[in-house]
């Protein structure tokens, strides 16, 4: 064991012997997560899949990142966990601990945390919980089974359309030590059934030391329909890694947004799995790396049978001295024939400091199938640039304007108007940096 | 529509390089340590700073692991089992020209359809052969020297050329920089030199066959080529080998500099042995193929790879001096257990620097078929634009076509497009042949060739046709 | 208005007009007709100050002002207009948002306040009635996905909006049905001002049937060949430019 395992696993072991869940899915969870983390290697620039995002500065923090939040000061948050205009049962989490002021006063049935879960939600937890990761592919995953101690389970039975948004909000504040929180969510849609999910992640201050593993899992049943943001909107201190995992079955559709903006360190992966047949998946990804940020998305569809789709398109602009790194593998298995897949991922740098690197992979052991993928690094259009300004709009403005379009092209199909509503003025003032140049954006 | 039998028998069809050449040889017998470098070295009577060189890079090679990383599966090597030199016996008292050398050893090009004699005349190709580990020697020296462009095995240049030879060997590919270069450079035995003087124009394509021949033997030649200020040239290169049961290994370098406004057009058939149809034997092709392109230099390579069990290969360009120009044309065709991972790297360090990449990915039987390719823009790389486009075709539902692109910017103005598609041969296109009165073969090869037109375009005439015939050979049959 | 002399400009080391002077008064409709790669889009383009035409030589004044030296907005802003012959799409980019934005600094530059955006929404949608564009459109990234007769009604309203003193009609009126075309013409018309001035380019007489014009021109080969008045289009429809280009051939060498 390195001290890289241990900083993360011995100071939870005492935080798993404080808060240890009664759930005996959780306590299966977190000893395969134990045994699978602790035989996995620290990701190093010589691991493949981390190639182009170091860990460096996190894995050699002395301090480790395994305790937890001491307390926080609930005041002053309201503001931060409220998406305006947003119709939605909220649960808040401040520091990773849920907050009941915070959070919605009445709830729905369909949202439960896996402490307060009954007997027939207890059920569905043992029956699904970690099904749809292979945490053996994930270190951080395998971290986040192994220490995770409570979740939110979101449910919803045969035909079912939950036409209340949920939106499960994480908040971090700064804290005397660095800590860690390990959020899991786990999305259970039975046959026909259909839910919208908002996961958002915000802070309170720029003296960020919080290191959030934040796993969400989904399984999307027969003809089911799950629409997922996930938006991540916290200040540039901390170290933000965790995934997606989907199952999709017959005819399952898995619409998701995802909006990496925050923290100094980013890693997401998502996995999305056509297991059964019929599926779609449609993948819209955004990100904005500036000042010293990284960014990194690793999404892997794995097309596994016949007759599914996929759609995705992941674009990103960097500025100052950010990097961001996306890496798109679609596999196509061997019996999943008549398969459409494409990947678009578009980039922009802004800055001679700025660095992507971008790599669209496809693994194809099928004949009978249309995939095809497409990576730019590019500049501005310079016909548009020309059709503005022989508008009368400045070249500055033009530039603003176009760097916005380019985003903002992909925020136009969502179907959430709280959410497009949110981010617009955010993207506005990252493009703009200045009053005059943001008047015509937003 | 179409017959699996008809497929297998097809698929089954014989490799037509594949016949063995009756000559003696002296082989050194197999395995690798300090002795068999100086033993080559000493076959060569080099010079002490070249036997050094080889040492260093023998003791690299040592500390080193073999790669990983490619989409290939093969078995381990085992080094000791390789034997490192090879010579037709006829050599011992080298031919003063090619009219010296053993017929038999001729008659093996004239099987190969390489235009060495008369037909290099009317081809207008000067040609340097390398059988095993020598080189047979070059036709057309003298015209060559007329011009001032020096042609001439490898081993013969560090002779006659030391200064050249020096300055520029390892300097591309340093002896460190990979596992098998570095095995390259400790045991190369022979390969070409070409040096283009400034401004001279080559007064023809100069092209070189490679063949191996003994079994358990290993090629390991070495390419070196310069073109001065100014100059410009065509250089073409084939392969084959005869049908063993085992694996051979092959693991050449190739370095080429191209100094300002020079242009080298490097295009290669390579039609290595690729196993029969159960995956047993074939060339593990290993090859390390790099440029250097100073200011407003053009180095354009163009691969047509049908042969070898396994194919790991990445021809690149190092753009360092500002406007060059680096050109990457690819077909890669594997069948039955065949396996390729190749492509590129276009290293972009000068402003205003252009690279254009286009490969076709073609996979039949049970084969796998990747590209893997990197475009870099350095910092200062302002103004400089790529283009990329990789296409696969399927043939059969048992092979697979993967891409993995790297592709990385630190430059605001520089512009990246990459672009990869997958397609198979599809029922209606057969079937509006066939209806046409197109047999099914004849319409593979021709949906095919229209999907590699691009590529093909870009070879000297004499090749493509090669190159056409090639891919139908490979095919044949393999509709699914 | 404008005044052009001796104007010369190349596109990628060709040489593309070769010494064109036009004098154009306020008020004036001036066609400018010709065979195809005559230089008639080059002339707009480089007006407009567009990358890539370099100017070799001559002049060209607005009011007095030289245009070739200012960036395009600039020109844009003394009241240069420019209707495409392809308006680019520019998805992302709202079209309500780059019209306002286009308004705000052309009126910025004549020294008045910009509108606020109730005002300008209803004058948008107003002009959008006036060249029989759906409201809708406002909404919609520029251009994305329109038509290609939306796209030159498009730009038909945003010359409505901007008012400028000089406008060029770049083959507006190529790939449009007789419908828009007569809703192009119609606006056209109805900005006709006696101190506003236009150049209609084009290949066809056609247009000219709807906007009759003072002046027609004849470009071939990089020159105005032919002047005359509104008549000279229908001779040009009638025995085509092949004896202008000849004409111009001779007449260089």
């Amino acid at each position: 064991m390195t001290d890289f395992h241990k900083g993360l696993l011995a100071v939870n072991d005492e935080n798993l012997s404080k808060e240890s869940s009664s759930l005996a899915a959780i306590a299966t969870l977190n000893k395969s997560g134990k045994e699978s983390f602790l035989q996995q290697e620290i990701p190093t620039r010589k691991t493949e899949a981390w190639k182009f995002t170091s860990l460096f500065g996190f894995t050699s923090n002395e301090e480790g990142y395994g305790r937890l939040a001491a307390s926080y000061d609930a005041a002053g948050l309201d503001a931060l966990t409220t998406i305006p205009a947003l119709d939605a049962q909220r649960l808040v989490f401040v520091n990773g601990q849920f907050s009941a002021e915070l959070s919605s006063k009445e709830s729905v049935a369909n949202v439960v945390r896996f402490s307060e879960a009954n007997e027939a939600q207890q059920a569905i937890i043992a029956d699904n919980l970690g099904t749809a990761i292979e945490q053996e592919k994930h270190i951080f995953a395998a971290l986040n089974n192994a220490t995770t101690t409570d979740g939110v389970l979101v449910h919803v039975g045969k035909n079912e359309n939950l036409k209340t948004n949920i939106q499960i909000t994480h908040i971090t504040t700064a804290q005397a030590n660095p800590f860690t929180v390990q959020a899991r969510i786990l999305i259970v849609l039975e046959t026909g059934a259909e839910a919208t999910i908002v996961e958002h992640f915000a802070s309170n201050s720029d003296e960020q030391n919080c290191f959030v593993n934040a796993i969400t899992e989904a399984k999307v049943g027969p003809n089911a329909r799950l629409n997922h943001y996930r938006l991540q909107l916290m200040q540039e201190g901390s170290i933000q890694i965790g995934g997606v995992h989907v199952d999709l079955d017959r005819d399952a559709n898995y619409d998701s947004f995802q909006l990496g903006l925050g923290a100094k360190i980013v890693r997401n992966d998502i996995n999305v799995n056509h297991n059964v047949g019929g599926s779609h998946c449609e993948l819209v990804g955004v990100y904005l790396p500036q000042n010293k940020q990284l960014i990194d998305f690793h999404s892997n569809i794995e097309h596994k049978i016949a007759n599914c789709t996929t759609k995705e398109v992941f674009r990103g602009i960097m500025a100052d001295k950010s990097k961001a790194v996306f890496n798109g593998r679609i596999h196509i298995h061997p019996d999943a024939q008549k398969t459409l897949a494409e990947l678009s991922n578009k980039n922009l740098l802004l800055s001679n400091d700025a660095t992507i690197n971008t790599k669209p992979e496809l693994e194809i052991y099928a004949d009978d199938v249309r995939c095809a993928h497409g990576a730019t690094i590019a500049q501005l259009d310079e016909q548009a640039r020309f059709y503005l300004r022989s508008r009368g709009i400045s070249a500055a403005e033009a530039d603003v304007m176009l760097s916005f379009g380019f985003i903002n092209e992909l925020l136009e199909n969502l179907e959430l108007d709280a959410v497009r509503n949110l981010i617009r003025p955010i993207l506005a003032q990252r493009f703009g940096r200045d009053e005059e140049l943001m008047q015509h954006i937003g | 529509m179409t017959d699996n039998a008809e497929i297998d028998r097809q698929i089954g069809r014989e490799y037509e390089a594949g016949f063995i050449t009756d000559v003696e040889s002296a082989t050194l017998a197999p395995g690798l340590n300090e002795d068999t470098v100086r033993f080559i070295s000493a076959k060569k009577g080099e010079p002490e700073w070249l036997l050094e060189w080889r040492l260093k890079a023998f003791a690299a090679w040592k500390e080193m692991t073999p790669p990983n990383w490619a989409q290939v599966q093969h078995l381990d090597i085992d080094f000791q089992e390789v034997s490192y030199y090879s010579e037709p016996k006829s050599m011992e008292d080298r031919p003063q020209s090619l009219d010296e050398v053993d017929p038999e050893l001729l008659a093996t090009y004239e099987k190969l359809g390489i235009p060495v004699h008369e037909q290099a005349a009317l081809a207008g190709v000067a040609v340097d052969i390398v059988f095993d580990s020598v080189s047979l020697g070059t036709t057309f020296r003298k015209t060559l020297a007329e011009a001032g462009v020096i042609f001439m095995p490898i081993s013969e240049a560090v002779h006659e050329h030391p200064e050249l030879v020096k300055k520029y060997m390892g300097s591309v590919v340093p002896q460190k920089d990979n596992y098998y270069a570095a095995l390259n450079s400790a045991v190369f035995s022979d390969g070409s030199f070409v040096y283009i003087p400034k401004g001279v124009r080559c007064p023809m394509e100069l092209s070189t066959y490679f063949r191996i021949n003994e079994e358990k033997t290993g090629q390991f030649e070495r390419t070196l080529i310069i073109a001065d200020e100014g100059s410009h040239v065509s250089y073409l290169e084939g392969c084959t080998a005869p049908m063993r049961d085992e694996n051979q290994l092959h693991a050449a370098v190739v370095e080429l500099i191209a100094h300002d406004d020079s242009e080298i057009k490097y295009s290669t058939v390579q039609n290595w042995y690729p196993g029969d149809s159960e995956g047993k034997g074939g060339i593990y092709n290993f090859v390390t193929k790099r440029a250097v392109a100073h200011t407003n230099a053009k180095v354009s390579w163009t691969q047509v790879e049908t042969g070898s069990a396994i194919t790991w290969k990445y021809p690149s360009c190092i753009l360092k001096g500002d406007n060059s120009v680096g050109e990457f044309y690819s077909v890669a065709l594997t069948n039955n257990f065949q396996e390729a991972d190749t492509g590129t790297k276009m290293i972009h360090l000068g402003k205003n620097t252009k690279s254009t990449i286009i490969t076709k990915g073609i996979s039949a039987g049970k084969s796998q078929n990747s590209y893997r390719g990197l475009v870099k823009m350095g910092p200062g790389a302002t103004g400089a634009r790529n283009y990329t486009q990789c296409d696969s075709l399927l043939i059969g539902d048992k092979c697979g076509a993967h891409t993995f692109p790297y592709i990385e910017s630190k430059n605001p103005s520089a512009v990246v497009e990459h672009e990869a598609t997958t397609s198979k041969v599809s029922d209606e296109q057969l079937f509006l042949c066939q209806q046409r009165g197109i047999d099914t073969e004849k319409a593979v090869s021709m949906i095919v060739n229209g999907f590699c037109k691009e590529v093909f375009k870009e070879l000297p005439m004499e090749f493509a046709v090669e190159a056409g015939k090639l891919l139908e050979v490979s095919l044949e049959g393999s509709v699914g | 208005m404008l005044t052009i002399k001796d104007l010369q400009a190349k596109v990628e080391d060709k040489d593309i007009l070769k010494g064109l002077n036009l004098d154009i008064k306020p008020g004036e409709i001036h066609a400018i007709m010709g065979p195809n790669g005559a230089g008639k889009s080059t002339l707009g383009n480089v007006l407009s100050g567009r990358e890539g035409y370099e100017v070799t030589g001559g002049s060209a004044e607005l009011e007095g002002k030289d245009l070739l030296d200012l960036d395009p907005e600039e020109r844009a802003r003394l009241g240069l207009f420019l209707a495409f012959q392809y308006p680019v799409e520019i998805p992302g980019v709202s079209n309500l948002e780059f019209l306002k934005a286009s308004v705000d600094s052309v009126r910025a530059a004549q020294g008045k306040e910009p509108l606020d955006s109730v005002s300008f929404l209803k004058l948008a949608r107003a002009k959008c009635k006036l060249v029989d564009l759906d409201q809708s459109f406002l909404k919609r990234g520029v251009n994305e996905g329109f038509s290609g007769g939306e796209k030159k009604r498009n730009e038909i309203m945003q010359m409505m909006l901007l008012e400028p003193k000089l406008c060029i009609l770049d083959e507006t009126d190529s790939g449009l049905d007789i419908d828009a075309l007569q809703v192009v013409a119609e606006g056209v018309n109805s900005l006709r001002d006696p101190n506003r001035s236009f150049i209609i380019v084009t290949h066809y007489q056609r247009l000219l049937d709807y906007i009759v014009p003072d002046f027609v021109h004849v470009l071939a080969n990089g020159k105005i060949v032919k002047s005359g008045g509104k008549e000279l289009a229908l001779e040009l429809e009638e025995k085509g430019y092949a004896w202008l280009e000849d004409a111009a051939e001779n007449g260089a060498s």
